[in-house]
């Protein structure tokens, strides 16, 4: 998710920010792996099918990630980073 | 400040990355692509077939490329903050090799394909010395005796 994210950042995480409106496009996502269910993921929107949401990462190396991860079912969004609040340096809006 | 550090902390861990590394690491990788370098540029020289001689730059390049791809996955993935200590001229190393791997795939002497291969002998040294061999590589069958 580079250079949005960096490994080890800690984000506080809204529950409730897809309750009124469902995930859009760009949305950063917190969501259950479709493969896995009890791993968390982290990814951005990229797209709205009928199917389910497109998930991929910032960082073009892995462009490729809706392909792995396969369609999104939205009800496994269980929440939208919105600040990151660790390390001191880099502490603000995601 | 402990107490503070816990209170903090988050209660769950989400992952950005879907891919999972092979944990298989071997400098021969990138001493088979340098090896093919040199015998290209060998094959250069002893050429006088201008369209052989095209084809041979062009491999050349592809195979320099593929070194350098080799030396990073070493540099970045296999080799640990912990191994240094062991190899303080680890990064130094790498760093000259990825380097020497940009000139071959520019040059057409023999000699800096050489270089690069030195190079690759020395991470592949450290990658013996931290262990490597039993860590990363799986264990190739045996020939039976007769």
């Amino acid at each position: 998710m580079e250079p949005t994210l960096r490994d080890g950042d800690w984000l506080l995480v809204d529950p409730a920010a897809h309750a009124q409106r469902a995930p859009k496009m760009g949305d950063l996502v917190v969501a259950r792996d479709p493969r896995a269910p009890e791993r968390l993921i982290v990814k951005r929107v990229a797209g709205v099918a009928a199917d389910g949401l497109r998930l991929a990462g910032d960082h073009p190396a892995h462009a490729d990630d809706a392909g792995l991860i396969g369609p999104l079912d939205p009800t496994l969004v269980i929440g939208q980073p919105w600040l990151r609040y660790w390390p001191p340096r880099r502490i603000g809006r995601v | 400040m402990n107490w503070l550090v816990r209170a903090l902390a988050p209660r769950a861990t989400a992952h950005a990355h879907c891919d999972i590394p092979c944990g298989v690491y071997d400098p021969q990788q990138a001493r088979i692509e340098a090896e093919s370098c040199y015998r290209i540029i060998q094959k250069y020289h002893d050429s006088t077939d201008e369209l052989f001689r095209a084809r041979c730059i062009n491999v050349k390049e592809e195979r320099a490329e593929l070194a350098k791809h080799h030396i990073d996955v070493m540099w970045h993935d296999y080799f640990k903050p912990e191994h240094l200590e062991k190899c303080p001229t680890l990064h130094e190393t790498c760093w000259k090799a990825a380097k020497q791997a940009s000139l071959v795939k520019r040059s057409l002497d023999v000699a800096e394909a050489q270089k690069l291969l030195d190079l690759i002998d020395k991470i592949d040294m450290m990658w013996r010395e931290t262990g490597g061999p039993a860590a990363t590589r799986m264990q190739p069958m045996q020939p039976m005796a007769s």
